[in-house]
C-alpha cells in the first residue's frame, strides 16, 4: 500500500502535465420528492467537482453532500443526501460527446429517504459561446438501479438531464463553474399486493469556481 | 590655277595647322609642305622626294609619302600618286582620308592604293564583361583583299590559340567566345588579338591587345517576399452574432423543458428553481458573449494563401540557393582592349 502511495504521489504530476485538469468547490442546493407530492424536501450543501481531459477522453467526477430540510407537513425528518457522480466522456464529434458513469447517492439517517446507485449512459453536447465560456447539455438514462428499500425501474424509466456552464477567469487558471442535474426514477415497488408506483425525483443545482492546471 | 588643283590644296590648306600640330620635325619635310600648300608642286615633289632620303620617323614618313600621293594627283600623275599612297598605308594602315576635305582625284587614287595592297585595318575588339561560356567577345576589322586570314590570341600562359580562320574580304565580323579548348574560360592576363591575312607571298598581320580580367559572378539576394504578394492576416473577426444569445436560449430551454416533461406527474409540478439560476447564467453569459466583440477566428483561407505563398517562396528560395552554388562556380570574364603601340606589317 505505501508502494502504491508513493507511485500516486511521483506520477500523478507527471501524468497530469499533459493533461487539463481542474478542482474546486461548489455550493450545492436542490430538491427532492419521493413517492407522492407530499414528501418535498428542499435543501443546500456544499459539493467538489473535478475534471479531467487528456485528447479525446474526459471524466468528470462530482461530490456533493446536501441537507434536505422538508416543505410539506408530510415530511417530518431533515436527512443528508451525499452523492457521487462520475462520467467518463469520449469526444465523438462536432459538439457531441459519449458519456458512460455511475451516481451513488446515500441518505443519511439511512431510511428517511431511498439511497440509490445506477449506472449512467448518455450523450453530451458542448458549445462554446464566446472566448473562455463553454456551455453544455446533456442526457441519458440511468441502468440498473439500486434502491436501498426495494423496488426497481424500467429501461426507460430513469433518466436524467444537465446543463452546465464553465467561465475561464484570471487567463483560464479559474473557471467559474455552474451545473444543474435532474434525476427521475420511476420507481414501483411490490409488496406482494402489486407494483405501486414509488418515484423518486431530484433537482440539483451547483454553483462554484475551480482552479485549473 | 586650275579648280581641280584649289581642291587638291583645300584640305591641307584646312590641315595645315592641324599637321603643324603634328610631330613634324624635320626642316625639309616642313619646306616640303610649304611649298605645296604655296602650290609649287614642283618644289614640293623635289623636297618631299630629298625628306625621304634623310632621317624620318615613322609619322613624318607617312606624312611625306602623303604629301607626294596629294601632290601627284594634283599633277594628274595618279600612278605616282597610288604608289605613294600604299607606301603611306603600309605605314599606317589605319590611315583615312576625310572625304568631306580630300579631292575625288586623291581619294580615288588612295581607295586605289588600298585595294592594291594587302592590309588589315580597322581591327576593334569589344569591350565586354560576360560569365564565361555565356557571351562573347565581339572583334572586326577589315581585310583589303581577298586573302586567308587567322585569327588568333597569344600572350600569357596561353601561347598561341586560333581563334578563327576564313577566306575574306572586306569587313569580318567575329564572336569569341574567350573559352580554351577545353572549354575552361582564357585566363586572366594581356593578351594579343593577332589577325594573320596571306595571299600569295603577301602577307600582312595587324594586332590588338587586350586585358582578359577574372571577377566573382554576382550571387541573387533569397527573397522574404513575392513582389506584389503580401501575407493575409491568418485570423479575422467574425461580425458580431445573436447565435451565443440564441443557443444559450435553446440550450436552456431545452433543460427546463425537459425538466418539466420528464417530471413525475405524482410528485407534483418540478422545481425550476436549480434549473432557472444554472439557465439564467446561461442566457445571461449568452447575452455578453453577443455584445461583446467576437474572438478572432483561424481564416482557413488567408491560411491556405500564405501557405502556398511560404511555400512559392521556400521553392523560389531553394531554386536561387541551387543557382547561386552554380554561380560561385562560375566566373565574369572583362575584356577591355588596351591602347595599341603601333599598326600591322
Amino acid at each position: 500500500m505505501r508502494w502504491l502511495v508513493c507511485a500516486v504521489i511521483v506520477l500523478l504530476p507527471v501524468a497530469l502535465s499533459a493533461q487539463h485538469v481542474s478542482i474546486g468547490p461548489q455550493v450545492a442546493f436542490g430538491d427532492y420528492r419521493e413517492v407522492s407530492s407530499d414528501l418535498h424536501y428542499r435543501g443546500a450543501g456544499a459539493g467538489v467537482k473535478a475534471t479531467l481531459t487528456w485528447k479525446k477522453f474526459s471524466a468528470d467526477v462530482d461530490l456533493s453532500k446536501v441537507k434536505y430540510k422538508p416543505q410539506t407537513s408530510a415530511a417530518t425528518a431533515d436527512f443528508d443526501a451525499s452523492e457521487v457522480d462520475v462520467r467518463l466522456r469520449y469526444y465523438v464529434t462536432g459538439p457531441v460527446s459519449a458519456e458512460l458513469g455511475f451516481i451513488n447517492r446515500k441518505m443519511k439517517p439511512e431510511f428517511e429517504a431511498q439511497s440509490v446507485g445506477a449506472v449512467t449512459l448518455g450523450a453530451r453536447m458542448a458549445y462554446v459561446l464566446g472566448p473562455g465560456v463553454r456551455m453544455s447539455l446533456n442526457g441519458g438514462l440511468l441502468f440498473g438501479s439500486k434502491f436501498s428499500g426495494g423496488g426497481t425501474t424500467s429501461a426507460l424509466g430513469a433518466l436524467q438531464l444537465g446543463l452546465g456552464i464553465t467561465v475561464d477567469a484570471l487567463h483560464g487558471r479559474v473557471l467559474v463553474t455552474g451545473d444543474y442535474g435532474f434525476q427521475r426514477f420511476s420507481r414501483k415497488t411490490d409488496d406482494g399486493s402489486g407494483a405501486l408506483p414509488a418515484p423518486i425525483q431530484q433537482s440539483l443545482g451547483r454553483v462554484g469556481f475551480a482552479i485549473a492546471f | 590655277m586650275r579648280r581641280s588643283t584649289w581642291l587638291l590644296a583645300l584640305p591641307l590648306l584646312c590641315a595645315a595647322p592641324a599637321l603643324a600640330a603634328q610631330t613634324v620635325q624635320n626642316a625639309t619635310l616642313r619646306r616640303a609642305q610649304q611649298a605645296f600648300d604655296n602650290l609649287d608642286y614642283r618644289q614640293a615633289l623635289t623636297t618631299a622626294h630629298a625628306s625621304l632620303r634623310e632621317r624620318l620617323t615613322g609619322f613624318e614618313r607617312a606624312r611625306a609619302y602623303e604629301l607626294l600621293g596629294f601632290t601627284y594627283s594634283g599633277m594628274d600623275s595618279i600612278l605616282k600618286a597610288v604608289d605613294a599612297f600604299k607606301q603611306v598605308v603600309l605605314i599606317e594602315p589605319e590611315r583615312d582620308l576625310d572625304p568631306n576635305r580630300t579631292s575625288p582625284k586623291a581619294l580615288s587614287a588612295f581607295q586605289v592604293a588600298l585595294t592594291q595592297i594587302l592590309v588589315i585595318r580597322q581591327l576593334r575588339v569589344d569591350s565586354v564583361n560576360f560569365i564565361g561560356g555565356q557571351g562573347v567577345v565581339g572583334i572586326r576589322y577589315t581585310v583589303t583583299q581577298p586573302s586567308r586570314v587567322v585569327t588568333r590570341i597569344s600572350g600569357g600562359t596561353l601561347g598561341s590559340m586560333r581563334i578563327d580562320s576564313t577566306v575574306a574580304n572586306g569587313q569580318v565580323n567575329i564572336r569569341w567566345p574567350a573559352r580554351m579548348p577545353n572549354g575552361d574560360p582564357v585566363p586572366a592576363g594581356n593578351y594579343n588579338v593577332v589577325v594573320d591575312a596571306t595571299v600569295g607571298q603577301n602577307t600582312f598581320s595587324a594586332s590588338q591587345p587586350i586585358r582578359i580580367t577574372h571577377g566573382a559572378v554576382d550571387t541573387l539576394p533569397h527573397l522574404t517576399s513575392l513582389p506584389g504578394y503580401t501575407y493575409l492576416p491568418e485570423t479575422e473577426v467574425p461580425p458580431k452574432s445573436w447565435r451565443p444569445m440564441g443557443l444559450a436560449l435553446v440550450y436552456s430551454g431545452i433543460a427546463l423543458a425537459g425538466t418539466s416533461a420528464l417530471s413525475h406527474g405524482d410528485l407534483g409540478s418540478a422545481s425550476m428553481r436549480e434549473g432557472g439560476v444554472i439557465g439564467g447564467g446561461i442566457v445571461l453569459a449568452g447575452f455578453i458573449m453577443t455584445l461583446k466583440k467576437p474572438a478572432p477566428q483561424p481564416a482557413r483561407g488567408n491560411i491556405l494563401y500564405n501557405s502556398l505563398l511560404r511555400e512559392q517562396i521556400a521553392r523560389r528560395n531553394t531554386e536561387i540557393a541551387q543557382e547561386n552554388t552554380r554561380r560561385r562556380q562560375q566566373v565574369a570574364l572583362s575584356v577591355v582592349p588596351l591602347p595599341r603601340a603601333g599598326g600591322g606589317r
